[in-house]
């Protein structure tokens, strides 16, 4: 009798078990959500947007690579309704896939014109919702050790004291680093860009796979220099890691993350309703107290602190159009794969 | 074994094959067996190993099933009947006593399998422990008794479902000379006593002649005679089986003269006349029991040489040197030994030679 | 009686089947057609209704398959009937639901020959439900019924139901996936308006490349290709873990140490570790800002360097994580062999260490193979360790991730990759069975062996001593900074003890409405403990009875059906996941987005190993237990539960363990199907370690490690081991 028990409890469990786990979303209505940045400022946005309208948000947290993988294979199929939140240039890549839908939001005359003009070149496609500079940051402890000036410019990182110091992400898996090569090759021109990169390859220590790791490695002193987009290092200095932060005496280019509505959402007026509430300033602000310093496209949304001054920097007129196109980027990528991956220290 | 009032009352059931072939990919096991086993009746299958005797069985069985052809139990047509499905019951050569489950579970288990209450599987159980002498070994594990107490709890194990057909791989296999001899004996007494219809597997002769009703002694996937134990040991079909049941000088001798179903045959310098066993003039094999030939110092028909002697207790076995080759000699224990080297004379028993065909198959 | 005929299973499968297509909903319910007549109906009310009219045709071999319920059948006619009806209601599901998908005709071919007169312009459906599958099931049951009716295996219907039950789930969750996505690598797009076309001799050109093959690292610094990268790397772990393994398995089998206990634990430990974790602890350790590197330069001027970055820290962090199943495996072949032959050897005169070297080393050999074998698929197959530790060196495994989810997408490119790794794994395979050949290496018969295992001779145990020694200390290092780093602000940095980042993770608020999970790391937690605790069992059981069909049961394809096993086990995780998302994502088997998507690619990832657990112990088990049981009337059903199954308590322990530690720990395959309702445990902490957060990575790992030792206690405790009465040797 106890054996027959413990068989229907067993059985019994599965059964409920195999049903919980089989059972799509219930159909209160909701919205599927990919979130690209970090989960401390993923979460707060889903709860925010939960309790003020009631719609249930179903976020999952994916790197930038990942989700464009997964919409792609999902395309004939969409799961997800929208995408926010990742490097401009890949949901660039996605509305050239039409992967995306085309959406004019009320908010767009109070956006940055960095943010409409990305919404322009996609068609309305993508919109940007924040933007963070490129450049650098190094150990201070480091650096001191190492008895050289503080670099301070692009120029300064190719100094042969610092050869094995600088960290930068492999551009193959990281669009941070892709986005250094588009900006040098802007900057320079491409032949002169591409000479910079291969004297910087002699500096380099390590083609790391994601583009925030050389921001880590700065601050734990496994590096003295890391390449990256300046709002990572502006959280690890934020932490109290000895990192300080470098805007590149010669100007240097930008990323803008982005958001786009999947082409197919299930739940796309829940969709229309997170894009237009992202792009209010009070949506905006949970950023800062996430510990994420980047400059949001809403003009009306407080810069904190800590945050990277964009106005005080040389940026460059970055051409997302150009440079997020997939046939430039196979061709500046191969080009970096032959001349600089494989050139010999 | 206690002689005791039996609980059992087997079902008795006639098995017959009609030909019946296996086929392993592209080698042939079985090769139209044809062949019915009465009902009571103990039937031996008896060849070298490789022959299809135990592929036969486990048809009868139900663990495998045939290419070609046609079974039936007790009149019934088993052919694509699972194992399971058959009310046969086997003892296995290694016992495959199960290993995790004391005596008494592994012989209420076929009575559990089918439906019994616990308590009703064990009571039958015990009976039938009690039956083949285990009385008050139930709890053990079959690990802990010995080689013959093992063979003995198969043998209940396979008994208490009251089986139609109650089956045995070379059970006999893994027990010594002393303990083999016993429990032939017992088997075949239950065999009588229950009036079981049983097939019996065996590679041994000696074993087969003395259990069986019947035997089939099957050689290259085919029936290669059928007979009782005495049939097959005075009529050989071939040589095969001359050799195969019991032993045998072959010989050649050239036959003279048919005449009467007499023929008569030339043995070196000696003149025999035997059955002609539809054998006609000219070269012929001929087979001498090695207990048809006596010895003696001065007195016989022809004179060899003692090149090899050896005492067994119950025998001496002789090689002698003749004009017509080299013959196998058994002679009573007890008669006066001869030593290696001496003359003999040697006398010969007709009714221990028999002429035979030339085996189908050369393959000997 | 009436019926009679029949037995009970097929009347039972007839009313399932007539059930799938008049009661159960046939399509699945998503939350966007909940409220459509669509999404609920069983598909005759379907018909009824005018929608879905195709679906008539489903009824066509359910009368064919209820024709067995006419009296007065031959056994014959009735395995005719059930045998086409079945196949006929497979391809009746099967051609329906791949050719009509969600926006109309998948397959155009059979639109034109349908015409636009019954079906509409453009038929559309969803995936299956409750109705499909439950019709799916049935027919494939019914079929078996009728084929077990013509004879095949021995004519039981049990073992013919399983053995196309397992061939089907093996066909739609192994072979059907993978194929996709192979055929997805000779696929070329068309361009912007749609389509593909094939294209082999683009696909070929893309293998002829030097970052794949190239051999410069042997004439100047540059890199060489990932293929030689990975095969050296995986020669290299395979050999190194082995050899360490044989070392920890000879003291702990074979000698008088007093630490014998913790060598045990230090050896399930890193099985237990979440990814990661283990690299990060080298960085911790061993990196240019780690523990020893300061010592080392403070104390002995050693300038500090990156060499943990790389092929030396990959190889150790593999070595540490691979070391302790090659363990596991030589320990039970050093305990497995026969005393008396070395007993047999020393009366023949040979010293300790000739009968080491001549007897014990020899009969080691098919441990060693498979010590090797195993320890270089995982290292071909690990991914989180060459990501973390890597640097500028690439392997296959990584490669394909970033081919998939990297700047530079190229799915073709990731397929192929992913065939080079698929041929390495099977060729090592292959070279393992040809080295340990056709020699007979049992050493465990049914007979007592009472002899004394020969004591190691003095050389051979110190030189064991020589790895084990600091082999343990550095892993006890290892996991004392992983301890350390769970409780302290920021390892490296700041070494204030702190309970932060439990807190972080698994804080638990008290409120109106009873506790509160508030940390942020329950969602996910309580997610993974969901799919492993279904996914665990499932494997285990579908192990178990693919390893008994495969070892005692003869039937055709059964070597294809092997290698199919195989070969979820020996593709990168990341194709798999990838795979996943293009088989089921859409109809007819659309599951993405649902737990049970992670379930069955856990079961199914998993599987191997339950396989080879039962076919190795199912070896040393005498066939003939399973014929005398079913020659005392048992079905083959009830002899696998009441005495196969007994007998094969290690093989469930190692299956269930297994498949729950792997559950729990592995990345790569899941990334990809993980969704908000499932995130895994996995995927969360490689979250953490991307945000620079290894204190909460670190705490979380402490938990899970916590977890799956309580866990595999309570495994071994519920199943406990085969008692056989054997005498305990004292």
């Amino acid at each position: 009798m106890r054996q027959a028990f413990k068989y229907f409890g067993t059985v019994a469990g599965f059964v409920m078990g195999l049903a919980a786990v089989s059972s799509p979303a219930s159909a209160q209505q909701s919205l599927t959500l990919i979130c690209s940045v970090q989960e401390e400022w993923c979460r707060p946005m889903a709860e925010q947007f939960e309790k003020e309208t009631g719609i249930k948000v179903l976020m999952t947290r994916k790197s930038t690579g990942e989700t464009y993988a997964q919409l792609k294979a999902e395309a004939s199929n969409p799961k997800v309704d929208i995408w926010w939140g990742g490097t401009g240039d890949t949901h660039l890549q996605a509305a050239e896939d039409g992967l995306t839908e085309a959406y004019e939001s009320p908010m767009l005359p109070q956006m940055h014109d960095w943010s409409a003009k990305i919404w322009k070149q996609s068609n309305g496609r993508t919109i940007g919702i924040y933007s963070g500079a490129l450049g650098f940051g190094y150990n201070t402890k480091m650096l001191a050790q190492k008895n050289t000036p503080e670099p301070r410019c692009w120029a300064d990182l190719i100094n042969p004291k610092f050869r094995d110091e600088v960290q930068v992400a492999d551009p193959n898996s990281s669009g941070t680093a892709y986005t250094l090569i588009a900006t040098m090759v802007q900057m320079m021109g491409e032949d002169k860009a591409f000479d910079y990169m291969k004297a910087l390859h002699k500096n380099i220590n390590q083609y790391t796979k994601s583009g925030a790791a050389p921001s880590k490695a700065t601050s734990l002193g496994e590096t003295t220099i890391g390449i990256g987009f300046l709002h990572d290092y502006v959280a690890t200095a934020v932490e109290g890691a000895p990192v300080k932060i470098v805007a590149p005496c010669e100007g240097t280019g930008y990323e803008i993350g982005s958001m786009s509505i999947v082409k197919g959402a299930k739940n796309l007026d829940a969709a229309k309703k997170w894009y237009d509430w992202a792009l209010t300033p009070k949506a905006q602000s949970l950023a800062a107290p996430a510990k994420s310093y980047q400059i949001q496209s809403n003009k009306a949304t407080p810069v904190p602190a800590q945050a990277p001054k964009m106005e005080e920097m040389k940026l460059i007129d970055f051409d997302f159009a150009k440079y997020g196109s997939s046939a430039e980027r196979k061709r500046l990528l191969a080009r970096w794969d032959a001349e600089v991956r494989n050139a010999a220290k | 074994m206690q002689t005791q009032q039996a609980p059992l009352s087997p079902r008795k059931a006639s098995v017959e094959f009609r030909a019946v072939s296996k086929l392993y990919g592209k080698v042939t096991a079985v090769d139209q067996v044809s062949f019915t086993i009465q009902p009571g009746q103990l039937m031996t299958l008896l060849g070298p190993s490789g022959c299809g005797k135990t592929t036969t069985l486990r048809m009868i069985a139900g663990l495998e099933i045939p290419s070609a052809g046609q079974i039936f139990i007790g009149g019934e047509d088993v052919t694509l009947r699972s194992a399971a499905d058959r009310n046969v019951s086997m003892v296995f050569q290694s016992y495959a006593l199960f290993p995790h489950m004391s005596v008494l579970e592994n012989v209420a288990y076929g009575p559990s399998v089918q439906g019994l209450k616990k308590s009703m599987a064990e009571d039958k159980a015990k009976h039938v422990l009690e039956m083949v002498g285990l009385k008050g070994l139930g709890e053990r594990m079959p690990s802990e008794l010995s080689g013959g107490q093992q063979q003995r709890v198969a043998v209940a194990r396979a008994l208490v479902l009251e089986p139609d057909v109650l089956l045995f791989d070379e059970p006999l296999s893994n027990l010594d000379a002393k303990l083999r001899r016993r429990v032939r004996e017992d088997i075949r007494e239950l065999q009588q006593r229950l009036s079981l219809t049983v097939a019996y597997v065996t590679h041994d002769q000696e074993e087969a002649l003395a259990v069986s009703d019947e035997i089939i002694v099957m050689n290259n996937a085919k029936i290669a005679q059928r007979g009782t134990p005495h049939t097959l040991y005075s009529e050989p079909a071939d040589l095969f089986i001359v050799d195969f049941i019991g032993d045998a000088n072959i010989t050649d001798v050239v036959i003279d003269k048919v005449k009467d179903q007499q023929a008569d045959i030339q043995l070196g310098p000696l003149r025999f006349t035997l059955p002609q066993r539809g054998l006609g003039q000219g070269p012929a094999k001929l087979a001498i029991r090695p207990d048809a030939i006596s010895l003696s110092a001065d007195r016989g028909l022809t004179a060899g040489v003692v090149s090899k002697a050896f005492f067994l207790g119950r025998l001496w076995e002789y090689t002698i040197e003749t004009e017509f080759g080299a013959l196998f000699v058994t002679v009573p224990g007890r008669a006066a030994p001869f030593v290696v080297g001496s003359s003999v004379m040697l006398d010969f028993d007709v009714s221990g030679m028999v002429l035979v065909h030339d085996c189908p198959d050369k393959k000997m | 009686m009436f019926l009679s005929h029949l037995p009970r299973s097929v009347l039972a499968l007839l009313a399932l089947a007539w059930a799938s297509v008049l009661v159960l909903p046939w399509y699945w319910l998503s939350s966007f057609d909940a409220t459509s007549l669509n999404g609920s109906l069983a598909a005759f009310w379907l018909v009824a209704h005018g929608k879905s009219v195709w679906l008539a045709g489903l009824l066509l071999p359910l009368f064919t398959l209820s024709l067995v319920l006419l009296p007065r059948l031959s056994q014959r006619q009735i395995a005719w009937l059930l045998s086409l009806g079945g196949l006929l209601a497979l391809v009746m599901l099967l051609g329906q639901g791949f050719a009509i998908g969600l926006r109309g005709w998948d397959w155009p071919w059979v639109g034109q020959i349908v015409g636009t007169q019954v079906f509409g312009a453009i038929p559309i459906q969803q995936g299956l439900g409750f109705g499909g599958y439950a019709y799916l099931l049935a027919a494939l049951m019914l079929m078996s019924q009728g084929l077990a009716r013509f004879g095949l295996c021995r004519g039981d219907a049990f073992i013919v139901s399983s053995i196309t039950l397992s061939f089907g789930l093996i066909t739609l969750f192994v072979f059907f996936p993978v194929s996709r996505v192979l055929i997805q690598s000779v696929l070329v797009p068309d361009g912007p308006g749609g389509g593909t076309t094939w294209a082999f001799a683009a696909a070929l050109h893309k293998l002829d490349d030097p970052s794949i093959w190239g051999l410069a690292c042997l004439s100047s610094t540059r890199n060489c290709g990932v293929v030689w990268n990975t095969l050296f790397l995986g020669v290299v772990v395979g050999a190194g873990s082995t050899l360490l393994g044989l070392a920890f398995a000879l003291i702990a089998g074979r000698s008088q140490w007093p630490f014998k206990p913790v060598i045990r634990l230090l050896s399930v430990l890193p099985i237990i570790t979440p990814p990661f974790v283990i690299g990060l602890a080298l960085i911790l350790l061993f990196g240019r800002s780690g523990f020893f590197t300061g010592l080392l330069s403070e104390w002995f001027d050693i300038p500090r360097s990156r060499w943990i970055y790389g092929i030396y820290g990959v190889t150790l962090a593999q070595l540490l994580a691979f070391t302790p199943i090659a363990f596991m495996i030589l320990l039970g072949v050093v305990q497995g062999i026969s005393p008396s032959m070395e007993e047999a050897a020393q009366t023949l005169r040979a010293d300790r260490w000739t009968t080491f070297r001549t007897i014990t080393l020899p009969l080691l050999r098919p441990g060693l193979a498979n010590a090797f074998l195993v320890g270089f698929v995982e290292s071909l197959a690990d991914f989180g360790n060459p990501l973390v530790l890597g640097g500028n060196f690439d392997v296959l495994s990584t490669k394909i991730f970033f081919a998939v989810v990297g700047s530079a997408v190229d799915e073709s490119r990731a397929a192929l990759l992913a065939l080079i790794l698929l041929v390495m794994t099977l060729a090592a395979f292959w070279v393992q069975n040809v080295w340990i050949g056709k020699k007979n290496y049992t050493t465990l018969t049914g007979k007592g062996d009472s002899g004394l295992a020969a004591i190691l001779p003095a050389g051979v145990s110190w030189s064991c001593a020589l790895f084990v020694i600091p082999w343990s200390l550095f892993m006890l290092c290892v996991y004392g900074i992983i301890v350390v780093g769970g409780f302290v602000v920021s390892l490296g940095r700041d070494y204030t003890p702190t309970l932060k980042h439990f807190e972080t993770a698994f804080k638990i608020t008290p409120s109106d409405f009873g506790m509160q999970f508030s940390g942020s790391a329950w969602n996910s937690f309580f997610a993974t403990l969901e799919v492993a605790a279904i996914s665990t069992p499932f494997t285990a059981a579908l192990g178990l009875l693919i390893g008994y069909l495969l070892s005692r049961q003869k039937f055709s394809g059964k070597s294809v059906f092997e290698f199919c096993t195989m070969l979820s086990f020996a593709i990168p995780g990341t194709v798999i996941g990838v795979s996943y998302i293009l088989a089921f994502n859409v109809p007819p088997f659309e599951m993405t987005g649902t737990g049970m998507i992670l379930v069955i690619c856990f079961v199914f990832r998993n599987i191997p190993v339950g396989i080879r657990a039962t076919m190795a112990t199912l070896s040393q088990v005498d066939p003939s237990l399973d014929e005398a049981s079913l020659t005392l009337g048992a079905s083959s059903l009830t002899t696998l539960r009441r005495v196969i199954l007994p007998l094969l308590r290690p093989a469930i322990i190692t299956a269930l363990v297994y498949s729950f530690v792997r559950t729990m720990t592995s990345v790569s395959a899941i990334i990809f199907l993980v969704s908000a309702k499932y995130n895994m445990a996995t995927t969360y902490i490689v979250g953490r370690v991307e945000a620079g957060e290894y204190g909460v990575a670190i705490a979380y790992s402490c938990v899970l490690i916590a977890l799956m030792l309580a866990m595999i206690i309570l495994i071994q405790l519920f199943v406990g081991d085969r008692a056989l009465g054997r005498r305990k040797a004292s």
